[in-house]
């Protein structure tokens, strides 16, 4: 159901491990679908930190605007520029080419990052 | 989600076809199938289906029927058709609200004459208790009887340039039902046993209320039937209206468009305020000199004292970035002055060179690519001009937006039904 390679977090953001300290980072399919029509992705700068759980930027859809939460602390190496002109990427492919940043991982994963079947479990929950 | 939410007859359709399904107030609903943006833009460009169902319909019937309506409603019965006031004439519907003793707005309306003596009111979701319950008491032992329609009748609302040509399809005698129906008028009869039941029906004789009429701002009509016959009914305009393009809408779009249409929503732009200062000086019987009633009515002397109420605003941004009205606040140089009523996205708009264009607008310049504005309604304490720019903020940003007297310009809704044919 949920990529078995990513860990998830309870605000529907996902995180790639690319096993060389750096990973990818957006948010799920379930994340898009409950938002709608994906109008503007706001990202921050490269270089920019964050710790895991801080606020990094903000989705918008037709709906409503949502902030997004860092999974796992880091630093902003590479934004992904083609959400500008084609947001609706987000809606088509989430966890592909709907990646929001790539970030350099400042030490080990978060420990409270859910797995594929953890995070299939909670938005099971939260749909009923 | 609860079992104490009620459906429409919709509703296992809806689900069938990817909807995702909200609470709207009482009932169940869906806000979008495939995107809000693309359900807006095929309004504009050709036509969207919604399932109105969960609206309220009311029969208002009796000798004292026009007295009670005239006493309640905020339209003059006898002088609120057309350019030069007419009076309400069987066969036509006029927007007006019921408020209460202090002028504060209990709900809007569609009101209809069907004849002398019987009227059909159409309110919101989950007011049709409350209005007939409001419209009882007023009525004072006049001769006069309310009866709620609510969980009887379907409604569904056909709305875009094709919905003339997709009705077309579906209706026993199109040429006859569209030949004179002007805006605001309505033909036909849900209840097979009126006789004016015979003036419109689907190919297999269910009688159907035609009314043109809608709640986006482009041209179509509501649709009203009894209960059973609602899945048929869509199914039916589904079919006939897949070469045009046809596509089901939900909430989301509904409401991007009638904000683009500088239409309120009951109990967000109106609501416990005096209903006066705001964009809709004509659901009110102004006297031509606009300061004055033709009429006393049912909250009239406490809008006559209200001079100091506050305005409602329409205001147009510059780009389709919106602010959270739960928590947003407008700044004028710097100084706060008010709040948020309504804040959507009109997907069909853009701005060029100080002028707004729809992407239905003939006489767009050419390579304009239409994004998208923010627009909705503040209240404010003081009147503000058109072309006033006023910032919005909430909690994680802040909008430059202007103040405007109409929003998505080249609207389809008044003109004649015969250019879509």
């Amino acid at each position: 159901m949920y990529p078995s390679d990513l860990k998830y977090t309870k605000n529907h953001e996902f995180i790639r491990p690319m096993g060389d300290g750096t990973a990818e980072v957006g948010i799920t399919s379930y994340a898009q679908e409950a938002l709608g029509d994906v109008v503007f992705v706001d990202l921050p700068e490269v270089g920019a930190t964050f710790e895991a759980g801080e606020e990094f930027g903000t989705v918008e859809s037709v709906k409503t605007v949502s902030e997004i939460f860092m999974p796992s602390a880091g630093e902003i190496l590479a934004v992904n520029e083609t959400l500008e002109a084609h947001p609706e990427f987000v809606n088509e492919d989430a966890f592909g080419k709907g990646w929001m940043v790539k970030v350099k991982l400042a030490g080990a994963l978060a420990g409270d990052l859910l797995d594929a079947d953890a995070y299939a479990k909670l938005v099971s929950e939260e749909s009923h | 989600m609860t079992e104490s939410m009620k459906k429409t007859p919709l509703f296992d359709w809806h689900k069938a076809h990817g909807a995702n399904i909200v609470e709207f107030g009482d009932y169940l609903m869906p806000v979008w199938y495939g995107g809000a943006r693309t359900e807006h833009l095929a309004v504009v460009s050709q036509a969207g289906l919604f399932d109105t169902s969960h609206m309220a319909t009311l029969r208002v019937f009796g000798k004292d029927a026009y007295d009670l309506l005239q006493w309640c409603f905020t339209r003059n019965l006898d002088a609120c058709v057309g350019k030069d006031g007419a009076p309400l004439t069987d066969g036509k519907c006029v927007y007006g609200l019921f408020l209460d003793g202090h002028g504060h707005a209990i709900d809007d309306s569609i009101v209809y004459k069907i004849k002398d003596g019987e009227f059909m009111v159409e309110v919101n979701a989950s007011m049709g208790g409350p209005v007939a319950k409001h419209l009882t008491e007023q009525a004072k032992g006049r001769d006069v009887t309310v009866i709620d329609l609510t969980d009887n009748l379907g409604k569904i609302d056909i709305q875009g340039p094709a919905a003339i040509k997709i009705m077309a399809k579906v209706l026993k005698d199109p040429e006859a039902v569209f030949d004179k129906l002007p805006y605001f008028s309505a033909k036909g009869h849900f209840d097979p046993a009126s006789t004016l039941a015979g003036q419109a029906q689907l190919l297999d004789g269910t009688p159907i209320l035609v009314s043109r009429s809608g709640y986006t701002g482009e041209v179509g009509f509501e649709l009203f039937v009894e209960r059973a016959q609602t899945v048929k009914l869509w199914e039916a305009i589904m079919a006939a209206g897949e070469p045009f393009g046809l596509t089901p809408c939900g909430l989301a779009a509904r409401d991007s468009l009638r904000a683009g249409a500088v239409l309120p929503l009951s109990h967000q732009d109106i609501g416990h305020w005096p209903c006066i200062h705001n964009p809709w000086p004509f659901a009110l019987p102004l006297t031509p000199s606009g300061d004055g009633f033709t009429k006393t009515f049912l909250g009239s002397a406490a809008l006559d004292q209200a001079a100091d109420a506050p305005y409602t605003l329409t205001f147009v941004g510059h780009d389709f970035r919106k602010v959270d009205t739960h928590v947003a606040r407008v700044f004028l140089d710097g100084k706060e002055i008010g709040t948020v009523l309504t804040c959507v996205s009109d997907m069909a708009i853009g701005r060029h060179e100080g002028r707004i264009y729809s992407i239905a607008s003939p006489d767009q310049p050419a390579g304009l690519v239409i994004k998208g504005l923010s627009c909705g309604f503040i209240k404010v304490g003081g009147k503000l001009a058109p072309g006033t720019a006023v910032e919005l903020r909430d909690a994680k940003r802040a909008i430059q937006v202007q103040i405007e007297t109409d929003v998505r310009p080249d609207r389809t809704a008044r003109k004649a039904l015969k250019s879509f044919m």
